[in-house]
């Protein structure tokens, strides 16, 4: 059954068509990875599936529950679906260990005990158990966004949503994060992930899909893909990425 | 005239009890004024249209007129208009209050919309509803970055009660021109009254310096 399904979905900034009905269906447990130019809509498409962006044509249905439902259900299918930021966003007044517990307790009304352990597991799951005393200042750009991870994963959503988590990050601190999304992939978690990291599509991406001017204009497996690109454009784009 | 200061002692009572009023002007006034900028402030930050333009009419309103105008106004002008008297304390603190609030207002709503969307975006897409964003993560960001310009703006305040010399309060300026016309010692009065402002904004400043240090802002 899929998780999420786009019907003719269209979003427009004034003027502008940034998606252009859009229609896609992702099954649970796929991992489909998002690529195209600057500018082709690819963030927005991943922020109209949890409503930080307001669809506005067509449908969009998560989890069973249209994002034009209403603000309770927006929330509901917020906490189905977690997001990762390019920047991180992590809560600066809050240490790694509280970011993680904060979504548990207010959204899910844990209680500070149980949230702060299950904090911890998470933390420990991303490899930074050691470090849910610092602030996130007191962290480097990987280990931000580890812990931004496990604080999205805190909420236990059903899809996790990736919007060029790797793009803010040195070569070297790209890998620490892409390892914990890879092992995330293995466990059967449903990603969308918008990323230029080619190889992750390859070797963890189960779906690719190339966005041009608000539309998909493929949607096909990864290595065959990327080996052999169908259209002269996205043979031209992979050359430059 | 030669320059006496151990006159200072024989009119000290009056000042403390000047400075008695001033303090009590502020104080009530700046509660009133804080209260009105969050609410206004927050008005201006995320309110709707109509919301906005009524809390900017508000703020523009405040900020174009002189207080002395403002409080002339509630003191004279009111009563005529609405048939409520009220007394100079009470248009004394009702001015600093509606002043004060609205350059509080803008001041928060500064402090709120300083803070990086994505941090809001970040909380939301966790599944919080708008005002726990607020609550937990906007506002306790705002507010360290609210204190500075919030403490200038109560230093600014409690210097503006000396205004109310116009309709009559028995505050610190006001006494001390009172001390003046009966003794005419210029020097040593008004020496002694820029003393006693000194005192209580330097007290409020150290307060605020302190407070900033506890609080890092992020
Ligand atoms: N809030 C907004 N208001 C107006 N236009 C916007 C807004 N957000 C995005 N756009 C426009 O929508 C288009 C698609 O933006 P989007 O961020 O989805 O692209 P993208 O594929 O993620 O690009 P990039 O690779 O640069 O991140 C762009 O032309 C952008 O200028
Ligand atoms: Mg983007």
């Amino acid at each position: 059954m899929s998780i999420i399904e786009f019907r003719k979905t269209s979003k427009t900034f004034g003027q502008v068509t940034v998606l252009d009905q859009v229609d896609l269906n992702i099954d649970s447990g796929e991992v489909v990875v998002l690529i195209g130019p600057s500018g082709s809509g690819k963030s927005t498409l991943l922020r109209c599936i949890n409503g930080l962006e307001q669809i506005t044509g067509g449908d969009l249905v998560v989890d069973g529950i249209s994002v034009k439902s209403g603000n309770a259900n927006l929330r509901q299918i917020r906490q189905e679906a977690g997001m990762v930021f390019q920047q991180f966003n992590l809560f600066p007044q809050m240490t790694a260990l509280e970011n993680v517990a904060f979504g548990p307790r207010q959204v899910r009304g844990l209680a500070k005990a149980e949230a702060e352990a299950q904090a911890l597991a998470l933390l420990d799951k991303v490899g930074l158990k050691e470090r849910a005393r610092h602030f996130p200042s007191e962290l480097s750009g990987g280990q931000q966004q580890r812990v931004a991870i496990a604080r999205a994963l805190a909420v236990r959503p059903k899809v996790m949503l990736f919007d060029e988590p790797t793009s803010a990050l040195d070569p070297e601190l790209k890998q620490e994060v892409l390892n914990v999304m890879r092992q995330l992939a293995q466990e059967g978690m449903t990603m969308v992930v918008v990323t230029h990291e080619m190889s992750f599509a390859k070797q963890v991406g189960t779906r690719l899909i190339f966005m041009e001017h608000g539309k998909i204009s493929v949607d096909g497996e990864p290595r065959q893909m990327i080996d052999n690109p169908p259209s002269d454009r996205l043979k031209d784009f992979l050359q430059h990425v | 005239m030669e320059i006496d200061w151990s006159v200072i002692p024989s009119f000290l009572p009056q000042l403390v009890a000047g400075a008695k009023v001033t303090l009590t002007i502020a104080f009530w006034g700046l509660v009133i004024g804080t209260a009105l900028g969050f609410l206004v402030g927050l008005m201006r930050a995320y309110g709707n249209r109509v919301v906005n333009a009524l809390a900017l009419v508000y703020v523009e309103l405040m900020r174009g007129t002189p207080i002395v105008v403002q409080v002339m106004f509630l003191y004279f002008a009111l009563p005529i208009l609405t048939g409520i008297r009220i007394n100079p304390m009470a248009a004394a603190i009702l001015s600093i209050g509606v002043n004060a609030g609205a350059y509080i207002a803008e001041i928060v709503r500064g402090a709120l919309l300083s803070i990086p969307r994505g941090l809001s975006e970040a909380g939301l897409a966790m599944g919080l509803p708008r005002w726990k964003v607020l609550v937990h993560i906007v506002g306790p960001l705002a507010f360290r970055r609210l204190i500075p310009p919030l403490g200038n703006q109560y230093i600014v305040s409690l210097k503006d009660t000396s205004l109310f010399i116009v309709i009559g309060v028995a505050e610190l300026t006001r006494t001390g021109q009172e001390i003046m016309a009966s003794n005419f010692r210029a020097v040593e009065i008004w020496t002694a009254v820029g003393v006693f402002y000194l005192i209580m904004t330097g007290v409020l400043s150290l307060v605020l310096r302190i407070i900033e240090k506890r609080m890092r802002i992020l």
